[in-house]
């Protein structure tokens, strides 16, 4: 965990109260994304994937959790940044969405948020990619992180869909 | 309320075992084993249904099974005589019970008089052996197992006696504290040998003072179990008279002293409206004595009171076979809530829960159950959780193995006897788990003889339906599968095969016509045929069939063989009229659908005018896969073993050219569909045109197809892993498997490369 440079005051009681959310923040080149902590069951490094045929560019593959088959998701791809060029410094965050459990490609993961609900903002009208994909915005030390909407995330993943 | 769904769920289970086993008995007995234990077998079986499904309140159910069950008593007593036609009846009987059963299962209502007819002859059956008897004289029919007190009026001699007891109750004496008491009263089958009468007492105690009865019939079995010297009641009794004493009232159960149980308590005044209501419906429960009770501590009563709530959880049909232990769970909660409270409430209670051991547990039930208790229910997730296990365990055990070279086999040779022994013990083991999941297959084999029978009826054809090898094993979901086709081609064989009696006579045949359903072990591969004696395949009119619906071209020939292979085309049906059994056209093309599904293949043989044989070729399991391991571009891809016809070298094969640029491989003489997989999945593969390989593989239909791909890497075996579970269905994959180094190979689906191909030409 310490390599990932996670904090560890995830015990700060003060601030999570009923109306804070705790988000694990990650980075896309210099942009911030964040998802609800309750949703992450595992945060680990790339390691490869086997390509799966016949699926959009953002499918990475599949990968074995366990004995599990779990796919990856390239979220730089998915926001129509072209594939992610990953490396061994790069990580895979597993969630779960639904039933399902899900990895989600990404270039570091950078913190964990607490932030109250009444601070998080709509996504402004406008490009279409944003609006599906986000479900709002908060600011944290004046940095803006998107809220993924991992079920949009996920969708769409056949090549004619 | 899950635990009551629990409850069903297993006593569902438990029925279609029992049914099950009712008609194997039956089977027997047809075949004329009409033994004792035959029939014992059998009544328990109902009984056991009949119990359960008053436990739930399923009451057609009960009403029909006990019409059965008492034909089935008298069967047993010898009253009625095990003639061929009550035999017919009970089987027939035997099959309204399942549809009661499934009925209720799945919610569906059966008309109100379903089974009336039977019931009818059951009574009639009955009845007339009762006329015979001349004993009870009692209709049997009428005395219906709910059991209705009937009044007494206790006054009736007291009445003519003018009692100065009743007078003094009647203008209540201010000063004197009025007694309560309550007595129950058990009396014991000797208090009856010797010709005493419980209402005789009554009348005696209604001489003392205000009375009121109130008797527990909880425990009357029903009639089939009645014993008529049995004692199956007892009465609680509250007195309520001034100056009256213990004494007094011992004093009238003097003469039946030590021929009953009885209990005599003084009750406070404020207390005489507490009787319990609650109470009586706990009645069927097995407890020491009264005496006991009395005795125990506060601890030891709420101990006591733990095992009569789990009473009723560990027995359920038993307390259900009491018309009072209509919700046993529910009272016994509302029980241990009044009693827990303070020990002198449950003094005062205590008499009605300490019931001796309800009559209700038949004898033969028990000893049963105990000789049956070779099994145990498991939830099938967790077995599947360990094959699963058990899977990773041996690709992994093999991931070891392959990681010996020679350098280390000859410097650590402990550490290769120890994988050897592991390698050993984990084939083993998933041996031992695997023949857990498999069943016999009598569990579907058991299901014909009805529908035999059923479609025998129909059609007034006589068949006889031989069933052959039922203990042989599949795995359990190759014999969920299995359940349709095979019905659909018993069925066509009944149909279609078997001839009608005067048919048969002409031909010089019996009359009867026979099935056999036979099951087999032949390597990797379970056998099962379909076998009939009957006309065989008609191929003229299947072909002229075929042509009409354009199924075949008018101007191909096919053998004799594909012939016989179009039963299973889709849309294709050769019976001249659409009747309700078969003919509507589905039912051969999804009996291969089906099999193909699971792994397996069909097979059919006609000989005309003697008989078509059906064989299905089943996978003894699966879990677990043979495969090809294939590399395409950098990617693992593992083939089917079972669908690999063979493999050639690209250099070495034939491949010819066809107008839409695509390509086809001649083998002997056959032309092929060519499938590149690196073009077809899309990836880059550096390898050079003629190292790599063809695997031409047999798709559905024996359609062959070739699949080019970069390299072969071996065969192993395989567990299959769902892709389905977290993404979705990817076109041309069947799933995936997780490979010894820990990476996620895909699982080629041959049938639906082939079929997209087929849709991509058609566009």
């Amino acid at each position: 965990m310490e390599a990932l440079g996670l904090r560890d005051d995830i015990g700060d009681k003060t601030l999570a109260a009923h109306n804070s959310l705790q988000l694990i923040a990650f980075s896309i080149g210099e942009q911030t994304y964040g998802v609800e902590i309750t949703t992450v069951r595992e945060i680990r490094a790339w390691n490869g994937a086997t390509p799966l045929p016949n699926t959009r560019e953002f499918v990475r593959g599949v990968i074995n959790l366990r004995g599990t088959i779990v796919p990856i998701f390239d979220l730089r791809a998915r926001f129509g940044d072209g594939q992610t060029s990953p490396t061994k410094n790069h990580v895979v965050v597993v969630m779960s969405v639904g039933d399902k459990w899900v990895g989600i490609l990404v270039d570091a993961v950078s913190d964990i948020l607490t932030v109250s609900r009444d601070d998080i903002h709509n996504v402004p009208e406008g490009n279409s990619i944003d609006t599906e994909l986000l479900n709002g915005i908060v600011t944290h030390d004046s940095r803006m992180v998107g809220l993924i909407d991992l079920h949009a995330v996920v969708s769409g993943a056949k090549m004619d869909a | 309320m899950s635990d009551l769904d629990d409850f069903k769920a297993t006593y569902f289970d438990e029925c279609s075992e029992l049914l099950t086993e009712l008609e194997e008995q039956f089977a027997a007995i047809e075949a004329g084993e009409r033994d004792a234990d035959r029939l014992n077998a059998v009544f328990r079986a109902i009984h056991s249904i009949k119990g359960g499904a008053g436990a739930f309140g399923f009451s057609a159910l009960v009403g029909f099974a006990h019409a059965y069950e008492t034909l089935l008593d008298y069967v047993r007593d010898g009253r009625i005589e095990m003639s061929d036609d009550v035999v017919t009846l009970c089987i027939r009987a035997n099959d309204i019970v399942a549809d009661h059963v499934k009925a209720v299962q799945t919610g569906d209502a059966l008309p109100a008089d379903y089974g009336m007819d039977e019931k009818v002859r059951f009574d009639t059956l009955a009845r007339g052996d009762a006329a015979e008897d001349d004993e009870g004289g009692e209709p049997l029919d009428e005395f219906d197992i709910e059991f209705v007190p009937v009044m007494v009026n206790f006054d009736a001699v007291a009445d003519v006696d003018e009692d100065p007891a009743n007078d003094a109750f009647d203008a209540p004496p201010m000063t004197a504290e009025p007694g309560h008491w309550e007595i129950n009263f058990r009396p014991h089958q000797a208090l009856y040998a010797r010709a005493n009468d419980p209402l005789l007492l009554f009348r005696e105690l209604a001489a003392l003072g205000e009375m009121s009865v109130r008797a527990i019939v909880g425990d009357i079995p029903p009639l089939s179990d009645f014993e008529p010297f049995a004692v199956y009641c007892s009465w609680e009794i509250t007195l309520i008279a001034p100056a009256l004493t213990e004494a007094m009232i011992r004093e009238v159960f003097e003469f039946v002293d030590g021929d009953c149980d009885i209990s005599v308590l003084q009750l406070g005044a404020d207390l005489a409206f507490d009787i319990p209501e609650a109470a009586p419906a706990a009645a069927p429960v097995a407890e020491p004595g009264l005496s006991d009770l009395l005795a125990l501590a506060d601890d030891e009563v709420e101990a006591l009171l733990d095992f009569a709530l789990e009473a009723p959880a560990a027995a359920p049909p038993v307390a259900a076979e009491d018309p009072a232990g209509e919700a046993p769970a529910l009272s016994f909660a509302a029980l241990a809530e009044t009693i827990k409270p303070s020990a002198p409430a449950v003094a005062r209670r205590a008499p009605e829960v300490l019931k001796p051991v309800a009559p209700a547990a038949d004898p033969d039930d028990t000893g049963a159950r105990s000789v049956g208790v070779q099994s145990i229910r498991v939830d099938l997730d967790k077995v599947d959780r360990v094959v699963n296990m058990v899977g990773e365990l041996v690709i992994t055990q093999s991931m070891l193995t392959q990681q010996m070279d020679e350098t280390l086999r000859a410097r650590y040779t402990e550490l290769v006897r120890g994988l050897e022994v592991l390698a050993q013990t984990t084939r083993g083991l998933q041996d031992s788990v695997m023949a857990i999941r498999a069943q016999p297959v009598k569990s579907v084999f058991s299901r014909m003889p009805r529908l035999v029978r059923e479609l025998a009826q129909k059609t007034g054809k006589k068949i006889k339906l031989e069933t052959i090898g039922e203990n042989t094993e599949i795995d359990k979901t190759v014999i969920e599968q299995l359940s349709d086709p095979l019905t659909h081609m018993v069925r066509n064989s009944a149909d279609h095969g078997i001839e009608t009696p005067d048919k048969r006579a002409a031909r010089g045949k019996g009359e009867i016509g026979t099935i056999r359903l036979s099951a087999e072990q032949a390597g990797g591969n379970i056998l099962i045929i379909v076998e009939d004696d009957g006309g065989g395949i008609n191929r003229e009119r299947v072909l002229a069939v075929a042509r009409d619906k354009g199924i075949v071209a008018p101007d191909v020939n096919p053998s004799d063989e594909q012939i016989d292979q179009l039963i299973f085309a889709p849309g294709f049906s050769t019976a001249s009229e659409v009747s309700d059994i078969s003919g509507r056209g589905v039912g051969m093309d999804v009996v291969l659908s089906n099999i193909k599904k699971i792994g397996g293949s069909v097979h059919v043989r006609s000989w005309t005018g003697k008989g078509t044989r059906m064989t299905l070729r089943l996978p003894l399991t699966l879990a677990v896969l043979d495969v090809m391991l294939v590399k395409v571009g950098d990617s693992p891809y593992v083939v089917p073993l079972s669908s690999i016809v063979e493999t050639i070298q690209c250099s070495r094969a034939a491949f010819e050219r066809v107008p839409s640029g695509g390509k086809v491989l001649q083998v002997r003489g056959e032309y092929v569909q060519v499938i590149d997989l690196a073009e077809r999945f899309a990836l880059n593969t550096e390898t050079e045109a003629e190292n790599r390989f063809v695997v031409l593989c047999e798709a559905e239909g024996s359609h062959k197809v070739a699949l080019i791909v970069d390299d072969i890497i071996g065969q192993q075996q395989v567990v299959i892993k769902s892709l389905e579970e977290n993404f979705e269905r990817v076109d041309g994959i069947a799933g995936g498997t997780i490979l010894g180094d820990g990476n996620v190979a895909l699982i080629v689906d041959v049938q639906g490369l082939k079929t997209t191909l087929m849709h991509k030409t058609a566009a």
